[in-house]
């Protein structure tokens, strides 16, 4: 519970004592809140309740890029599908799964969205919006998230009341991060980071600011699953109304970035129908003199793919980085692997040279939900432990090999063999038996020349 | 003109090794660890230097947090030469999430200066610990700023006040650097890989110039730094802290852990045999 308002301390910066307090504060809740919730939920009164709402649908943010739908947009829609199928059986409702897409001649990548599961397509096509551009994108979102025009021909029976979207997602790359966080500074509404798992739940929850200390019910609430940089602790982060009488305001949408590479996409099925819609946007004249100049495609330097092998490491380097990181090339080297690291390995947890820092410690190295995932014939992960968000990003590996000194490290149930032992005890074990091989590997090859030549 | 310029930074867990400290359960030790100056807020302030060197920019740090987050500011002053500090500090600011520190942040950036107004604002890109990465954009949104992500270098024609800065865009495996154009004022969040080309001689002789002063401002950092609570600021109090804050802290739990679907085979004993035998299996499953 060490770290129960991380996600709070990220831009609250609290001093230690508050965060002691607060969190303990949360513990008593949660215990109260445990005891609450054994409480019956009068479902058909909820839906009474519910028949007039300004809030109505999941709208999906997708990305395209030179007119590509980028991976995880099918696969946020997959997810809102999921999602929205669940509410509307146990709500008795008819709210949609909206995909909302922006550029310049993108009308033909609407069908293929509406095939991915969506219910409805709005898009914006226009010249101006040929490339992402945070302060126009922002704005024209903001627009279709709010225009009830569109609503009418997709949602009709919700349209009278439509005010906002009830949920939105975007992704978490370097475009939709930003973007989400503008959209919702414009909205003032809810943004949560990073998410992996969602839920749609009604809870009971009591507040000293949310609620006055109240208990009260919180229907639909979007449960946000945030892991956190260690990887082994999820925070779910809620969007809440205050009803609290004193600052009573309402909080929608409920919205977040999710990870890109967490969600199985759904099969393209031909045979889905759906809306689509065009939007026409109102520019302000003055964002268009923010210009695009160039734009310069980098090849990516470490393309995990080519490598049979991938030697990767995690914090278990500490006693000796530097060492130990030498004794890990040299072992990639014989084995002709690519090097991958851990989450943590990527804060620049240690002393390193520059050389060392620039060549390893980036981010286009880490193996995991926030890095790549990988499957080669062989991965073998030296000190690291095997959060949950590095497992994800290897567990389909041919063979894993794991070296770690503890033998209770999660990564333990993930590999094929376990090597008990510190990284700068087994590597010169290991580079000293495979330079041998080798050696022996060239004296026949030598031999057979001579063979040859007989 | 001088161009006039904010730069927001924030305290941080220390991740370096000897300062931090994990619980046995692999988590963050906050009551073990250090604070410093964030990683990606020194970069930010390297960031704002440049333009103090190269066009002679007037520069004021602000930061939401604490009262020992004067610190990170004194630190930040050395990397920047900073003129002036700014540390927003209430008891009624504590829990807040991204979107009401945005609003303590935007009203603090108002009053620097004197309330002249800001012809760039520089965040990093993002705290070590929260990761969000949404306080930047979501101030830059609340100031009326033109926000510009991941920036990895920048050149501003003073003259026209018109900033070309290069962003570094990644999409997982598809990675590419756009040069964008924009009238200012901006909001620049600096990408982790961002590096001031201090090419000339004379700006080479001109940052270290800086750098000598900051050394003596940052001696006697107390004569430039303001300290303001919520009334002094001037935020409504339903904007900040908990009340202003949409989204909060439900639950926290451990992951569970993914079923197995291997069974390790476990070498204790590191002798060379074992050790070959690992490896032949390794070429035998490769070829």
């Amino acid at each position: 519970m060490k770290q129960l308002h991380e996600y709070r301390k990220s831009d609250g910066r609290m001093t230690m004592n508050e965060m002691n307090e607060n969190m303990k504060k949360s513990i008593d809740l949660n215990a109260a809140l445990t005891k609450e919730k054994e409480k019956e939920v009068d479902v058909d009164n909820i839906n009474k309740r519910n028949e007039s709402s300004n809030y109505r649908n999941l709208y999906v943010i997708i990305e395209q890029v030179d007119g590509k739908i980028t991976p995880v947009g099918l696969e946020m829609l997959s997810e809102a599908r999921r999602l929205i199928n669940d509410f509307n059986k146990k709500y008795s409702l008819n709210e949609k799964v909206i995909a909302v897409i922006l550029g310049n001649d993108i009308k033909h990548l609407c069908k293929d969205l509406i095939y991915h599961g969506s219910d409805a397509v709005i898009y914006a096509d226009d010249p101006k919006l040929n490339y992402h551009i945070n302060k126009i994108y922002t704005k024209v979102i903001v627009q279709i998230a709010t225009d009830t025009n569109c609503i009418k021909k997709i949602s009709p029976e919700y349209s009278k009341e439509f005010k906002r979207p009830r949920y939105m997602f975007f992704a978490a790359d370097s475009t939709g991060r930003h973007l989400s966080s503008t959209v919702l500074a414009e909205l003032e509404s809810g943004l949560a980071s990073d998410i992996n798992k969602l839920v749609i739940e009604d809870i009971d929850f009591r507040h000293e600011h949310k609620t006055k200390g109240q208990m009260l019910t919180f229907e639909k609430t979007l449960m946000m699953y945030r892991p956190d940089f260690s990887g082994f602790l999820w925070t779910t982060i809620l969007c809440l109304d205050n009803k609290n009488p004193d600052i009573k305001r309402d909080y929608h949408p409920q919205a977040c970035s999710i990870i890109p590479g967490v969600f199985e996409p759904l099969e393209k099925d031909i045979s889905r129908i759906g809306i689509i819609e065009e939007y026409t946007p109102d520019f302000d004249p003055k964002d268009l003199d923010i210009k695009i100049i160039s734009r310069n495609i980098l090849k990516d330097t470490i393309d995990f793919n080519n490598y049979k092998t991938i030697i990767s490491f995690g914090r278990g380097i500490k006693e000796s980085p530097e060492e130990n990181i030498k004794l890990i090339e040299k072992l990639a080297k014989l084995l002709n692997a690519e090097i991958g690291i851990s989450l943590p390995i990527s804060k620049k947890l240690f002393k390193l040279s520059d050389k060392m820092n620039s060549l390893y410690i980036t981010p286009e190295r880490v193996i995991g939900t926030s890095g790549q995932k990988v499957e080669p014939t062989i991965y073998i992960a030296l000190g690291i432990s095997g959060a949950s968000q590095h497992l994800a990003g290897m567990k389909n590996s041919g063979f894993i090999i794991a070296v770690n000194p503890d033998e209770n490290a999660p990564i333990r149930n993930e590999c094929d063999v376990f090597i008990k032992g510190r990284i700068e005890d087994v590597l010169p074990i290991m580079i000293e038996e495979l330079e041998r091989e080798k050696m022996i590997q060239t004296k026949e090859e030598e031999g057979s020349n001579v063979v040859g030549t007989v | 003109m001088s161009l006039n310029i904010a730069v927001i930074i924030k305290l941080e867990p220390d991740f370096s090794d000897g300062n931090v400290s994990y619980n046995p359960d692999g988590t963050l030790n906050r009551a073990e660890t250090k604070t410093i100056l964030g990683h990606h807020s020194a970069i930010a302030c390297q960031a704002a230097f440049y333009a103090k060197v190269k066009y002679g920019a007037r520069i004021c740090i602000g930061t939401m947090g604490p009262p020992m987050a004067e610190l990170a500011l004194n630190q930040s002053l050395l990397l920047s030469d900073a003129e002036e500090l700014h540390l927003y500090s209430d008891r009624s600011f504590a829990g807040a999430d991204t979107l009401s520190t945005a609003e303590v942040l935007k009203t603090g950036i108002s009053k620097m200066n004197d309330g002249k107004s800001m012809d760039i604002v520089f965040s990093g890109f993002r705290a070590s610990d929260g990761e969000t990465g949404q306080t930047g954009p979501q101030t830059a949104w609340k100031l009326g700023f033109t926000f510009l992500g991941n920036v990895i270098s920048y050149e501003i024609d003073v003259e026209k006040r018109v900033i070309t800065a290069k962003r570094l865009v990644s999409y997982g495996n598809y990675n590419l650097i756009e040069e964008v154009q924009a009238p200012l004022p901006v909001f620049i969040a600096a990408d982790p890989s961002y590096k001031s080309p201090f090419i000339t001689v004379s700006q080479r002789l001109s940052a270290s110039r800086y750098q000598k002063e900051a050394m003596i401002r940052s001696s006697n950092y107390k004569s430039i730094l303001k300290v303001f609570n919520a009334k002094e600021l001037g935020v409504d109090p339903k904007l900040v802290g908990l009340p202003g804050s949409p989204t909060i802290v439900y639950k926290v739990e451990k992951i569970p852990k993914i079923k197995s679907s291997r069974s390790a085979q476990t070498v204790e004993n590191l002798d060379p045999g074992e050790i070959s035998n690992i490896l032949e299996k390794i070429h035998e499953t490769i070829t």
